[in-house]
């Protein structure tokens, strides 16, 4: 099996092919402190693109509850066990993390998806670890929270005060999520007839509607499970990251590169998509003004999601600092301590660069950060926190400025009723 | 969620596991959206409201187990801070001649150029 150099796990790696990279990789980072499982994303990927026959299953984000929820159900554990059967009482990290040595997150020294089916899986034929879920865990996006009964008998009407929704008694928080658009993917490694591909410019990952025939070792082999079995076309889909978006021929874009519909649609401004550029072994080239190397590699606050899996996804998370650190070190890695002790004090560029969030729908390719005066020194809940009068500017992909913000003096408006009280 | 009680054998049934937690994990969890969306702009009355809308698990959940006063506290801590500020965002200057100056765009010409 040929060897790739994945450095999210700080080493090389076996993938099914060569190693190919694109010009520019599609990238994203979530914030999940902020996400209040809205939906809107969910709803503006399912109303963009399900509006013609043949059409009525393109969609494919969605945000799920952890640890309960999974779309398809328990999809992260139940690959997470096959591994450590695989694998049992070795999957494991090592090695401190240096960003010297290109390990950012020190080094996986357990088997990935690829790894494990070598040696674990027969026939030869078989290249990725992985499972078929059955159609029943798929029949409920967020299964016991996404249809709450109104009365026996009233249709059309939910419960008026929601009580009858779940209650969760312990600690929870919400993942979104959408294709990672992984460097090394698994359902393009399991396609027996290739009708998957990588486009080198962007490296968004796409199926070949005209090749493909429904196999689903795609589906199988997607740790994430976000290629998905249409029988109406009996095709496999997947996210295409509005690739007429990025590509940025829609045309409200100017030509400009625009984020995808769930990213636009975001009102908890949770996400921020970009294209980064890349080394020639796949690793991110140095781009210290583009907001998203900031937080992945400068700040790094933003992590990869199940990185152990070994393909290098390309979605990244601010883990939740309120979840207890054993579950989110399996899910983001090691790297989780660090994060979240940053996002938990950030220092001025960061808490610029998270302004940037949501403020234009067109691709930020690099910031400005320019230092103003000190408006506030005080506590919040026993740490010091100082604001600054600072200015991030953003800037697209031809160089001109997208926006800028900065911080104001609070602005008191009278209520209406007291509008010429003293 | 069903009408009923589900079927002895349904598969679908969650099983539920207690989860360990940290008994300051609704306290935290409370003092994250309180922070972020005073951060974004938000103010008491609107913090509260996410906090007391049932469809909005996570915030109301921590409301449920924290109560009214608590969360109360907690949302006055951060807007003690990140109510102080406000953030104005400057769009740059429209090009003449280019879509956005031209207004927005007709959901007619959109699904034109889909075709």
């Amino acid at each position: 099996m040929p060897q790739v150099n994945n450095w999210q796990l700080g080493r090389d790696m076996g993938y099914v092919y060569d190693a190919k990279y694109p010009a520019r990789q599609f990238a994203f980072v979530f914030n999940i402190n902020r996400c209040i499982a809205c939906q809107t994303c969910t709803m503006a990927c399912k109303s963009t693109w399900t509006f013609s026959k043949g059409q009525e299953h393109m969609w494919w984000a969605n945000v799920e509850s952890k640890p309960y929820g999974g779309y398809p159900q328990s999809w992260d554990a139940k690959i997470l066990r096959m591994l450590e059967e695989a694998n049992p009482g070795e999957q494991r990290w090592s090695e401190p993390a240096s960003a010297d040595n290109g390990q950012p997150y020190g080094q996986y020294d357990g088997q990935t998806i690829f790894e494990a089916a070598e040696q674990t899986l027969t026939p030869d034929s078989a290249r990725v670890l992985g499972y078929l879920p059955p159609d029943e865990e798929w029949n409920s996006p967020n299964i016991y929270e996404d249809n709450p009964v109104g009365g026996r008998g009233v249709r059309d009407r939910l419960h008026e005060t929601g009580e009858q929704l779940p209650i969760h008694n312990t600690w929870f928080f919400y993942l979104a999520r959408i294709c990672n658009h992984c460097s090394y993917p698994a359902c393009l490694a399991a396609c027996p007839r290739k009708a998957i591909y990588k486009r080198p410019e962007d490296g968004i990952v796409l199926i070949d509607q005209e090749q493909c025939r429904g196999y689903r070792k795609c589906v199988e082999a997607c740790p994430y499970k976000k290629a998905m079995y249409r029988g109406n076309t009996r095709t496999t889909e997947k996210c295409i990251a509005c690739y007429p978006r990025v590509e940025g021929t829609d045309p409200e874009s100017d030509g400009q590169p625009m984020e995808t519909r769930c990213m636009a649609s975001c009102i908890g401004q949770i996400r921020m998509q970009g294209l980064v550029q890349l080394n020639d072994d796949g690793s991110w080239a140095e781009d210290r003004q583009n907001p998203l190397y900031y937080l992945v590699h400068v700040a790094k606050v933003a992590l990869p999601l199940y990185p152990q899996l070994g393909t290098q996804p390309n979605g990244y998370y601010i883990p939740p600092r309120w979840v207890p650190r054993p579950y989110l070190r399996q899910m983001f890695g090691p790297g989780v301590d660090e994060a979240i002790e940053r996002y938990v004090n950030p220092d001025r560029e960061l808490l610029a660069v998270l302004q940037l969030f949501r403020r234009s729908n067109k691709i930020i390719f690099r910031y400005e950060f320019e230092e103003g005066p000190q408006v506030y020194e005080g506590t919040l809940r026993g740490r010091p926190v100082t604001l600054y009068n600072d200015t991030v500017i953003a800037f697209g992909s031809d160089g001109n400025e997208l926006f800028r913000t900065t911080v104001e003096e609070p602005l008191h408006v009278r209520p209406e009723q007291h509008a010429n009280s003293i | 969620m069903p009408y009923d009680e589900p079927e002895p054998d349904d598969p679908q049934v969650l099983v539920g596991v207690t989860v360990p937690g940290d008994a300051e994990s609704a306290r935290e969890m409370a003092a994250a959206f309180a922070d972020e969306f005073a951060r974004m702009g938000f103010g008491r009355r609107q913090i509260l409201a996410l906090f007391r809308s049932p469809r909005y698990a996570g915030a109301h959940d921590a409301l449920a187990r924290l109560g009214d006063v608590e969360v109360a506290r907690v949302v006055d801590e951060s807007l003690g801070v990140w109510g102080q500020v406000r953030l104005a965002v400057e769009d740059a200057p429209t090009a003449p001649g280019s879509a956005a100056d031209a207004g927005p765009v007709d959901s007619g010409r959109f699904l034109k150029v889909l075709k």
